[in-house]
């Protein structure tokens, strides 16, 4: 203890914000002199800025190997990418791999930024964005790029920009649809015909679809930043929102309500199970016959494609309440850089380099992955038009997904945690514990309030 | 740590070998006895002190702090304190902690101790039940879970299908929060029944066979030796028993919570330990999870001082 | 003794109220009564974990099919999980950890607890307090701080940072106190006469005499380390350090999870430590005893 007692002593590297307030905390803590040791161990923090070494790439995607061919490539996409770079560049990028469970549920990401050992180059949710930007470890990539990219990008990047300035560049956009089971579509004697496109007409056909082992129609269950998103739609089809364009709260809304009762409603009647079937296992639960309807991302498609090329599925537009329009949610992972991390700018360069520049390399990087090793929509329009050209939305299900699913599409809201879970507990107490919509409304609304009130950050829409 | 451990063995050795001669005036032989307490204990108390002690300390101190999660700290006095006071979902997992525990442990206990009772008798095979009782203990919690998720899934999983089998309808085990709570405990006696049932067993064998026997001429039928013999000379095991559950029950389950339910449904199975790691490591809330954690910790305190008194410091020495 | 504990439980079980031995009148004897209910709970504590290791051996098509016996029989999810994950490292790397761990918390404690219960000093009630305090402290409240420790003694990403930090643990203390307050006074006092020192007395008599209790916390730090999953977790990002627990977590992915492959990595994790119960049961059995109470 004594030996880190000294090394505190020895003066510290260049200040910067975060440094200044961890001396007001040491100040503190001396003065409250409620830990001896505490000052030799908090100014740790931060030392990844020291360290030399290999930029760290954390991902959920590679290497590894897997039984689904479509994950192989989706790790081949990312070794050949950082192969490619470390090949032209004199600064060298180390990928990490850690399971998706991990980094999404997981505490890894933020347990290493909280003290100091954050990745130089990580991959960003939306439902992430403002937390680690408020945080102060998003490096500007606007420098970078040229105007022309940033065109090309367009509204995608809405949810990744404070102000003017790009913080993350995304790799892909994942609408949300309808899928189902061609098969059992059949046995209970529908036909294209009957493809629901209201929410009345979607709750029966589900009611017909199911049995006591089949669930007819499945909404995401699972408490998270993903039922969240998958939730989103059904509220913005009846013009609900959660904040509104200002800012304000806005949750309690007769769209809110009439979402939170439509996911109610559908469990209540055993219309939708209270689990995921299959343990979510989207191609099992399908192919298993324990699915007629279930609502998922267009990143399925490569699954299907992978373990079950000859199964009978189709996908359609989310239905609409009576008076509402067709609004689907769009998801999608972003690259990012540390801007406190070993080289900020390397990782920058990194970012653009492999998703935003004009060059063809960069272009044709995203087509290989949105229509090669993945089955998404390309966020850059020059990378969906060559998508497209190569044929890479052809198959019927894809062009669906092109033309008819994502031109309705939002982008995932980008809310912090208070408001995530304050939404989340609604959900949920609606869905599963049976709790009114009334009062679920007013308890979240109640939360949001007091935290937009206190809130200190970018604009949260 | 092995070359700390050396040198403390030979200073320990050293102390050991001086001494007949120097025995003299029995000052020197109680110092003796200290220095080697002393280094006796130094590694295990160094070690405590600094990956226990010190991170409990650490966590105190930072449960006075606003944390970003992003290494910078805001002194806030008692503001942690006075947010968990108003959030009204760190009180629901207060509650659910609390039924959880006051469910398991009894339950826990009874069925242990049923076991014990069962697996002492001499029957044909009985080390195979011992063993098949037992077995469930050595798989890790991940594992438990990962397994229970797979055996209750509601359209596949084995245990609706037997039920459908048996004409019954299937329930939503996972999906709606009492069943889920349920569940979970459910799950928690099967791991930990084989573990207290060797512990009761132990308790029960050392029970003096002479005394069922005077009993028994005194015409006592079984359910009399039960409480008049077994019950009072089994206190001390009991009170171990009931000391382990419960702190392991405060604390313990998290790998089992992330893995089975992750806290859900509508934060039925949301145990105050799991609450304070998603405020933690899913929303980067250090501080103020400190917070909740410091008071988690007094409750235990409190609630072991309690046992601690009634288990006289530890010792089990009488059950009488 | 078997007939007198026989009837004095038999009772209560089997409900046939006279405790005049095995009453032959009776279709269903206390004594069979007992066994069936033996049989029957020993198949429910058992049948999970059966059905685990038999699914493990099904398709991807069959696993969920509800059945316990595999009709598709098929050994590739474990050439999968040994061949295209290195499964086998993940073992070595638990087993290593697992065993140096114990070896050295063994160690450790027995001299501590050797110390709280023989010897006198002042202040020992009081440590003893202190440590049994330490129990207490719950470890993901602890997570960050000793995060932050482990960083500053350069412990992370090591097999020292999934060791050291796991050795300290006020129970295997706790237990061995217990034990060595049972020890009979007379062996220290004759070895103390002999002129023996109290380190000699530690290791040439007490270390010996708690070879039982010694045998079965062995067991359980194995165990309990074998199975942890928080601090690795933590600790570590190197692949070449990834324990077997972390192994199982990676099987996960967010939108598929193929059952099979996962309970074929998960009966891989569990079976070393099954291999050693079945082995080492009467030990452990034993010995459980032991360190339970006195």
């Amino acid at each position: 203890m004594l030996q880190h007692g000294n090394d505190a002593g020895q003066p510290a590297p260049a200040p910067s914000p975060a440094g200044a307030s961890r001396r007001r905390f040491l100040t503190a803590m001396a003065g409250t002199g409620a830990a001896v040791a505490a000052p030799a161990l908090l100014t740790g923090c931060g030392t990844a800025r020291a360290k030399g070494g290999n930029l760290q790439f954390w991902n959920f995607y590679g290497p590894q190997r897997s039984p689904d061919p479509a994950i192989n490539a989706q790790s081949k996409w990312f070794t050949d990418m950082v192969g490619k770079w470390n090949a032209t560049h004199a600064r060298q990028i180390d990928l990490v791999y850690l399971p998706q469970p991990t980094y999404l549920n997981g505490f890894k990401l933020p347990s290493a930024f909280a003290t100091g050992e954050g990745p130089d180059i990580f991959m960003l949710s939306p439902g992430d964005f403002l937390r680690y930007y408020n945080g102060g470890v998003l490096e500007d990539l606007t420098p970078y790029m040229e105007k022309a990219a940033v065109d090309d990008f367009g509204s995608a990047l809405d949810s990744r920009k404070v102000g003017d300035k790009v913080y993350a560049l995304p790799m892909e956009v994942e609408p949300l649809a309808m899928f189902y089971s061609q098969q059992l579509w059949e046995k209970a004697g529908l036909s294209e015909a009957d493809i629901p496109t209201t929410w009345d007409q979607m709750l029966d056909i589900g009611d017909k679809l199911g049995s006591r082992t089949t669930a007819g129609l499945v909404f995401e269950t699972n408490p998270g930043y993903y039922q969240n998103f998958t939730w989103y739609p059904w509220m913005w089809q009846g013009g609900g929102d959660v904040l509104d364009e200002r800012g304000d709260v806005a949750f309690d809304s007769k769209a809110t309500r009439q979402a939170l009762a439509l996911w109610q409603d559908a469990v209540r009647h055993g219309i939708a199970p209270r689990t995921v079937p299959a343990a979510g296992d989207v191609i099992g639960g399908f192919k298993g016959g324990n699915v007629g309807m279930w609502q998922q991302g267009i990143w399925n498609v490569s699954s299907f494609k992978a373990f079950a090329p000859d199964y009978p599925y189709g996908v359609f537009r989310l239905p609409t309440p009576p008076g509402g329009d067709y609004v689907t949610a769009l998801g999608g992972w972003s690259f990012c850089a540390n801007a406190q991390g070993r080289d900020p700018e390397a990782a920058a360069e990194f970012c653009v380099w492999a998703l935003g520049s004009m060059e063809d390399e960069s272009v044709d990087r995203m087509v290989d992955w949105c229509v090669g090793a993945k089955s998404d929509v390309a966020p850059r329009a020059t990378a969906l038009e060559r998508g497209a050209a190569k044929g890479g939305y052809d198959s019927e299900v894809m062009r669906k997904f092109k033309d008819e699913i994502f031109p309705g599409g939002r982008a995932e809201p980008r809310y912090p945690p208070v408001v995530y879970k304050a939404i989340s507990d609604a959900i949920q107490g609606t869905m599963l514990a049976g709790r009114g919509v009334g009062s679920e409304i007013e308890r979240a609304t109640r939360s949001i309030e007091a935290y937009t009130k206190s809130y200190k950050g970018a604009s949260l829409i | 740590m092995s070359s700390v451990a050396a040198k403390e063995r030979r200073a320990a050795a050293a102390t050991a070998e001086a001494p007949v001669s120097t025995r003299g005036p029995g000052l020197s032989r109680r110092h003796r006895e200290w220095l080697a307490a002393a280094l006796f204990l130094a590694p295990d108390v160094l070690g405590l002190l600094v990956f226990v002690a010190v991170p409990m300390v650490l966590s105190i101190a930072l449960s006075f702090f606003q944390v970003s999660g992003f290494g910078s700290y805001e002194w806030i006095g008692l503001g942690n304190y006075e947010r968990m006071m108003n959030d009204p979902l760190f009180w629901d997992s207060m509650k659910i902690t609390g039924l959880y525990v006051v469910i398991l442990v009894p339950v826990l206990f009874c069925v242990s101790l049923g076991l014990g009772l069962l697996v002492k008798q001499k029957l044909p095979g009985m080390g195979v039940y011992r063993t098949a009782l037992f077995l469930p203990y050595v798989i890790s919690l991940v594992v438990v879970g990962v397994l229970w998720k797979f055996l209750l899934d509601e359209q596949t999983g084995a245990v609706n299908r037997a039920m459908r089998a048996a004409g019954l309808d299937g329930e939503s085990w996972l999906g709606s929060p009492s069943l889920a709570l349920g569940c979970v405990i459910a799950v928690m006696v099967w791991v930990m029944m084989g573990y207290y049932m060797i512990i009761f067993l132990s308790g029960l064998q050392e029970i003096p066979k002479e005394y069922y026997e005077a009993a028994k001429l005194d015409g006592a039928g079984p359910w009399t030796q039960f409480r008049s013999i077994t019950w009072p000379l089994l206190r001390p095991t009991s009170f171990f028993v009931l000391m382990m559950s419960t702190v392991a029950a405060i604390t313990g389950g998290l790998d089992l919570i992330f893995v089975l339910t992750n806290g859900g449904p509508a934060n039925g199975t949301s145990l105050a330990i799991f609450y304070i790691y998603q405020q933690a490591f899913g929303f980067g809330e250090y501080g103020y999870a400190s917070a909740m954690g410091s008071f988690l910790v007094l409750i235990m305190v409190a609630v072991s001082a309690v046992i601690f008194k009634f288990t006289r410091g530890g010792r089990f020495d009488d059950g009488e | 003794m078997a007939s007198d504990t026989l009837t004095s439980t038999a009772g209560r079980a089997g409900g046939s109220g006279s405790g005049e031995g095995p009453g032959r009148r009776r279709p269903l004897s206390p004594r069979a009564a007992l066994t069936a209910l033996a049989v029957l709970l020993s198949v429910i504590s058992v049948l999970p974990v059966l059905w685990m290791l038999t699914s493990s051996f099904k398709t991807r098509e069959t696993v969920t099919d509800g059945r316990l016996i595999p009709t598709d029989f098929t050994v590739d999810n474990f050439v999968y999980v040994f061949t295209e994950v290195p499964f086998a490292r993940y073992l070595w790397n638990s087993f290593f950890i697992s065993a140096v761990i114990t070896i050295a918390a063994l160690f450790f404690h027995s001299m501590a607890a050797y110390a709280l219960a023989r010897l006198r000093f002042p202040g020992r009630e009081k440590l003893f307090g202190a440590i049994f305090a330490t129990l207490l402290v719950t470890a993901p409240v602890v997570l960050i701080p000793l995060f932050m420790v482990a960083r500053e003694l350069g412990l992370l990403d090591s097999y020292a940072g999934l060791v050291i930090p796991a050795i300290f643990n006020a129970f295997g203390i706790f237990l061995l106190r217990q034990f060595y307050l049972g020890l009979p006074k007379e062996l220290e006092e004759a070895a103390v006469i002999d002129g023996c020192g109290h380190w000699r007395v530690y290791w040439n008599i007490v270390l010996p005499m708690s070879r039982p209790i010694l045998s079965a916390l062995a067991i359980f730090f194995f165990l309990a380390n074998w199975n942890a999953f928080v601090w690795p977790l933590v600790a570590t990002n190197d692949q070449d350090l990834t324990v077997v627990q972390l192994g199982i977590a990676s099987f996960q992915t967010q939108y598929t999870s193929n059952w099979n492959y996962i309970l074929a990595a998960a009966t891989v994790a569990a079976l070393p430590m099954l291999i050693l119960f079945f082995v080492f049961q009467r030990q452990i059995v034993e010995s459980i005893k032991t360190s339970g109470i006195k």
